[in-house]
């Protein structure tokens, strides 16, 4: 197990720097020029733009660069943003939210998923098999913001259930409608697959034996079936978690949360590349980070890896 | 193996032996059941009664009475038209706004209203299509081919050529699709083009494709058939297009089709926050992202863009089910 | 007491209880896709008596597994039983609910299934998956629960037995017990040396968790502790077992080495044979009436086959459980149970007493079987020789004109492997693993050479080098008189073009996406030969060739069967007229009869042609049908090479005489009908 953990510990340092290598090239080496950009639709201020790519090393041959960033970044110093505030403090501001928004999108994700998924999978061609299936597709086909508008409308405008908008400070009532927006999608993709392996798992060969044993319907259905249906949906939920963080983008747009989504997207409009490339290596990785959790959880749930 | 050596126990009796007293009990007399019951058939005759069938055939029979794939094909191909032909469907222009007729109701050859600029709802409607549609099949004809490509070789060279392809795969991997798209399209504000989108989404949209064909490859790689080719005389490179190539298909295709959907998905949700298609293109994120503002007294000009966007999508998922199901090695008899 | 009034008690209480199991015109249905029924059974009946062996034996799709499903409740996706009855202990089951079901299964009635490799759950280790049936059932895991039929006889052995004489001996007291009983044999003044073998045998017969008090006493008495004393012992010692000490009891009465040890291992790191062991024990876990074995053994060597069917038969036998065997082949049914039941599309054709049933088979399909079994071929002839029966007659019984002495003496060399020697490396391992060691040999035009091993011998791996699929690490493998290893270019084309091979995998070796034209047109493409028009031609003539008819060109693998695909594999092999075929296993995938069909061929195209095989198989008995030498491998090392005739009559190596032993069937007497 050590090994296996330090062996992916290793892999995952080639991923992290190309990520980041990836990230910085794109905004700052692609033919569009981010000083420019930052000048929107304005016309271009030649000394102002020297100055500012003189302060971002932008004047540097590009690996240079490339290097000064990560060894600022490996000190959490991200540079300032137009405003003079520090990166970090605005990145700082913004996490929590996010992170609270994610992780209350992940229980209802993970939880309405896998049990209608069960429910679905087992009893498969039945009437609510079908809807819950036909409803899964739906969430799948209306992309977010189509979804998040007609619950905003239905519950928050037209019933007057839940808060229309979070604002600043949100609580938990603020955020639940954000994160069942946020989590519908990837809620519908767990009931697909649970259902999946479940009704596969129901006509494996342990499975006979085990009945034949004579284990109640019951002890068969959690050791058998949903103990090995769980490991693809695990994963699955693992990679989910670092996803949600950059997903978040469109809910915190709708509902108006000031978390890390609403940040980088307000970044973007104004073009502080600075932030952008902060947060998107920022989340990158997390992305990282929770995917190599999640194949230790493999390995603990899937014996066959444990020691590969 | 040396872990096969048997343990024997004292207690064991000595094996009866079967054959030493044939005691016939009741219900157990010898019976011989009459030849008519059962005639005797040559030994593994073939049926050439059986129509012929390859797996595509097979799939397509399939396909052909399943409900879903009959809906979904039926859509599809209404929506393809749309988005050949809108001309057909109205003759209104969708950039041709009024704005005194800024959210007006619906009229005689405008059924869906007009939105807060004035622009006929129908008609934007209708043109929307073709944007959703092409950046759609564009990005999946391309995934399918950078996709298939590197995984195939990652796949079919293996070794370190693998290891090298693999970590990029990674690293794309790890940059999620939409965030990638917004990063590289603030670059690109000013182009209207549809090719901008179909690239970056192809950008950070290949990596699921290679993975399956990488994992494909890797499998039929080492089926028999191949081993048997090279012992016929076949090259490496032969297996790999003839032989391969051909029977890894099935689950890239599968994973096309069922992208496809997400790349409208994409398109949209890049449109709606503004860095997507620019406004002179019509597309049904964008018309989406203007009407949010107007949401509460006019729910009804983001319900129309809203729809066609969601029947499009679910056509395309469905159709990728449909496929799924029919292409299934598992559901296929060996 | 002798064998047959062993027997007599037995058939007494057999008679007396009446049968465990009685199977009355069953029939099963599946439903299709488009609500189609198909009969997979009908009109079957049998019966199993207490303590008995019935074997159910037929071809893939007989319904022999279907009727064995139906009895457990088990029938997979859409199959139902919907008609006749099927009785347990004179109680009707068929139309029992899954509840009721639940409370048979395990106790009353064991499962024993067909792949070891998918019948075990791989996320739980072995010891877990015994631990269930035995929680599922509430077992005594202190007391052993013997049937009525196994104490009536044991009866006869021992008298008293009592609940509390099958108490289990548990691993805490076990070195206890072993201390009082040396201090016992001491004091009964058994003499030092005699005394040491008894410890030794005490150490390995007392398995904790499986051992009784009653054994144990009765063990003692026997070494020459008085009655008194050996019961004292037994008693003070032997007091229960704990749960896991009854798990590894069971684990290593189906013959698993350190039980204790290996019941902490999860199902990967298990070998085949391992798993099937472990896969015995929970069958036998809970002490069933009647344990179904679903072809317990037809994915294992046939060494191991033989190990693991004769500790079954001696564990069902001591604890008296009844056993339905399903298998497809007649010589191992016949060999292990006393009443045969021959199913044919899914009806009963024939049953009786099992040799009655070899011996005078009646039914027509019985006579194919018989006639068709390699195992009872082989028998045939060592009979026929025996009644010394020479020429044409015995040529007659094997389909094989075996060539003389002088003929392989002659013979030139087509192929010669020298050395041979194949290095792995193994994952995360610094020794390199040899899996083939130094073998020499030679095939002589025209002739045909066997070589044979269980899996791991390294047997395929020579076929691999000398296919040059693979590189010999050292050693060289030449085709007429040159190193293949210097071929390259054209001369390596025409290498390829005189040896050809046929695999194992009849549902691999064709590519699933090719018709069978372009399966078997593809050698001619790849090497040039013809036009289209010629091609075709020839792919027909070859179509005939296997005795298929030209009708198939248009389809594909997935519409033909095993022994179907496995004849265009040697069509395709036959297209460009090859010297040499090798043969991986080829016909070991196949059901006997096609498998007899698919040999017949390969030697008629012998006859025709002067080919060469080189013929690799783990099975001796199709060996003695086809092969004129036999290569003998163990542990990638040549362990005999000789005549066949050589091998079969005078085996030289102890391991060889270990495979002849292990061939099912070889010892029953056959009379030539």
């Amino acid at each position: 197990m050590g090994k296996y953990l330090l062996r992916r510990i290793l892999q995952m340092i080639p991923v992290v720097l190309g990520t980041t290598l990836l990230v910085y090239a794109l905004v700052f080496a692609l033919p569009g020029d981010p000083v420019r950009a930052m000048f929107g639709d304005k016309p271009v201020n030649e000394a102002v733009a020297a100055q500012i790519r003189a302060e971002y090393n932008l004047d540097k041959p590009f690996f240079i660069q490339y290097l000064l960033f990560l060894r600022n970044a490996l000190t959490l110093n991200f540079g300032d943003t137009f405003a003079g505030q520090p990166v970090i403090s605005e990145i700082a501001r913004a996490f929590p939210v996010t992170i609270k928004l994610a992780l209350m999108a992940f229980v209802f994700e993970a939880l309405f998923g896998v049990v209608f998924g069960i429910i679905s999978g087992l009893k498969k061609g039945k009437w609510y098999d079908s809807v819950i299936l036909i409803v899964s597709l739906l969430l799948i086909s209306v992309p977010t913001f189509v979804t998040g508008f007609v619950m905003q409308y239905f519950i928050g405008v037209k019933w007057r259930l839940l808060p229309v908008t979070a604002g600043s400070n949100p609580g938990f009532l603020d955020l639940l409608m954000p994160a069942m927006v946020l989590g519908s999608v990837s809620m519908a993709y767990i009931i697909r697959l649970t259902r999946s392996e479940v009704s596969s798992n129901i006509a494996e060969d342990y499975v006979r034996t085990a009945r034949a044993k004579g284990m109640s319907n019951r002890s068969v259905l959690m050791r058998h079936i949903l103990r090995n249906s769980l490991i693809p949906v695990v994963t699955y939920l693992g990679q989910d978690l670092g996803m949600l963080m950059s997903g978040a983008m469109i809910s915190e747009t709708i509902f108006n949360i000031h978390g890390v989504g609403f940040l980088t997207y307000q970044s973007i409009l104004k073009g502080e590349s600075n932030l952008v490339v902060s947060v998107v290596t920022l989340l990158t990785l997390i992305f990282v980070v929770t995917n190599l959790i999640v194949d230790m959880l493999y390995a603990l749930l899937d014996p066959r890896i444990r020691y590969a | 193996m040396t872990d096969e050596t048997i343990i024997t126990n004292s207690q064991a009796a000595e094996p009866a032996n079967p054959v030493a007293a044939p005691v016939v009990l009741k219900g157990q007399e010898r019976f011989v059941a009459p030849l008519d019951e059962t005639p005797l058939q040559d030994v593994d005759s073939v049926d050439e009664a059986a129509p012929a069938t390859s797996m595509w055939a097979d799939a397509w029979r399939t396909l052909r009475r399943n409900p879903l794939f009959i809906v979904s094909a039926v859509l599809i191909v209404l929506i393809v038209f749309v988005a050949l032909f809108p001309k057909v469907f109205t003759r209104q222009d969708p950039n041709f706004c009024d704005l005194n007729k800024s959210l007006s109701d619906a009229a005689s050859g405008h059924p869906f209203g007009y939105d807060l600029q004035g622009c006929d709802v129908f008609a934007r409607t209708v043109y929307g299509t073709r944007t959703s549609v092409s950046v759609g099949i564009l990005t999946t004809l391309l995934v399918l081919v950078v996709g298939t490509l590197i995984g195939a070789f990652a796949g079919f060279f293996a070794g370190w050529i693998d290891a090298v392809l693999s970590r990029v795969t990674d690293i794309f991997m790890a940059i999620p699709l939409l965030l990638g798209a917004i990063v590289v399209l603030q670059m690109f504000r000013t182009s209207s083009s549809i090719w901008k989108i179909v690239l970056v989404l192809t950008l950070f949209g290949w990596t699921s494709t290679e993975r399956i064909a990488r994992g494909s490859v890797m499998e039929s790689k080492n089926l028999e058939f191949n081993t048997a080719s090279t012992a016929l005389g076949s090259t490496p490179l032969r297996n790999l297009f003839r032989h391969i190539m051909p029977n890894s298909m099935a689950s890239i295709i599968v994973v096309s089709t069922t992208s496809l959907g997400t790349y409208i998905v994409s398109e949209a949700t890049l449109s709606f926050l503004g860095i997507g298609l620019p406004s002179t293109t019509v597309s049904w994120g964008g018309d989406i992202a203007n009407a949010q503002t107007i949401l509460r007294t006019n729910p009804m000009v983001l319900f129309y863009p809203s729809v066609a966007l969601a029947i499009t999508v679910l056509a395309f998922i469905m159709l990728g089910d449909a496929v799924k199901d029919a292409l299934n090695p598992k559901s296929r008899t060996a | 007491m002798t064998t047959s009034s062993n027997a007599e008690a037995m058939a007494a209480m057999q008679r007396q209880q009446g049968p465990i199991l009685e199977v009355k015109d069953l029939q099963v249905d599946f439903t299709t896709d488009s609500n189609r029924a198909v009969h997979a059974v009908r009109d079957s009946s049998f019966s199993v008596y207490p303590g008995q062996w019935v074997a159910i034996v037929g071809e893939s799709g007989s319904g022999k597994s279907t009727s064995a499903m139906a009895v457990l409740g088990l029938l997979a996706g859409t199959g139902h039983v919907v008609g006749g009855s099927i009785k347990l202990e004179g109680e009707e089951i068929s139309g029992f609910s899954r509840k009721q079901y639940e409370q048979l299964l395990g106790k009353k009635m064991g499962l024993v299934p067909q792949d070891p490799m998918s019948n075990l759950n791989p996320v739980w280790r072995i010891g877990t998956q015994v631990r269930e049936a035995l929680q599922a059932n509430h077992m005594d895991i202190s007391h052993e629960k013997r049937s009525a039929l196994a104490k009536a006889l044991a009866g006869t052995d021992v008298t008293v037995k009592t609940n509390d004489d099958e108490t289990f001996l548990g691993s805490a007291q076990l070195q206890g017990l072993l201390d009082d009983a040396r201090q016992a044999l001491e004091t009964a003044g058994v003499p030092a040396q005699r005394r040491e073998e008894l410890m030794t045998g005490f150490t390995q017969a007392w398995v904790p968790g499986s051992e009784t008090r009653w054994r144990v006493a009765d063990d003692l008495i026997k070494a020459g502790v008085d009655d008194d004393r050996a019961w004292a012992i037994a008693k003070s010692r032997v007091v229960g077992s704990t749960l896991n000490d009854r798990i590894a009891g069971l684990l290593s009465e189906a013959g698993l080495p350190e039980a204790a040890t290996r019941a902490r291992q999860f199902p990967h790191e298990f070998s085949g044979g391992m798993l099937q062991r472990a896969l015995i024990s929970i069958g036998l876990a809970c002490r069933p009436d009647l344990l179904i074995a679903d072809e317990p053994t037809s994915a294992l060597d046939v060494t191991v086959q033989k190990r693991i069917l004769d500790h079954l038969h001696t564990l069902t036998d001591s604890l008296g459980t009844a056993v339905l065997f399903i298998t497809h082949d007649l010589g191992l049914a016949a060999e292990r149970a006393q009443h045969i039941v021959v199913m044919y599309k899914g009806r009963v054709v024939e049953s009786g007493p099992s040799l009655e049933v070899l011996q005078h088979p009646q039914h027509p399909y019985t006579k194919r079987l018989v006639a068709a079994a390699p195992s009872l071929a082989s028998q045939r002839i060592i009979s026929a020789k025996a009644h010394g029966e020479h020429g044409a007659e015995l040529a007659s019984l094997m389909e094989h004109q075996v060539k003389g002495e002088e003929v392989l003496d002659k013979g030139e060399h087509i192929i010669t492997v020298e050395h041979l020697t194949r290095e792995f490396k193994l994952p995360r391992r610094r020794e390199m693993f040899k899996a083939v060691d130094d073998v020499s040999f030679s095939l002589k035009r025209g002739t045909t050479l066997a070589i044979v091993g269980e899996s791991g011998s390294g047997k395929s791996t020579v076929a691999n080098m000398v296919l040059r699929l693979l590189t010999p690490t050292s050693g060289t493998v030449t085709y007429e008189g040159e190193d293949i290893a210097g071929f390259s270019g054209k001369r390596m084309l025409d290498f390829r073009r005189h040896v050809q091979p046929v695999f194992q995998n009849p549902y691999g070796s064709l590519d699933p996406m090719y018709t069978i034209y372009r399966s078997i047109e593809e050698p001619l493409r790849i090497h040039h030969v013809g036009d289209a028009k010629s091609r075709e031609r020839r792919v027909a003539e070859l179509l005939d060739m296997v005795k298929m008819p030209r009708s198939v060109m248009q389809r594909y693998p997935n519409e033909l069967s095993g022994g179907q695909r496995q004849r265009i594999a040697i069509a395709r092999a036959m297209a460009l007229n090859p010297d040499v075929i090798v043969c991986d296993e080829a016909v070991s995938a196949l059901d006997v009869l096609v498998q007899d069909q698919v040999l017949r061929l390969l030697n008629d195209l012998q006859a025709e042609r002067g080919l060469s095989y080189l013929f690799i198989t783990h099975d001796l008995a199709v060996v003695r049908q086809i092969a004129d030498e036999v290569v003998v491998m163990q542990h990638g090392r040549l362990v005999e090479h000789a005549t066949t005739d050589e091998v079969f009559d005078h085996p030289k190596m102890e391991y060889t005489r270990d495979l002849l032993e292990a061939i099912p069937g070889g010892h029953l007497s056959l009379g030539l009908d």
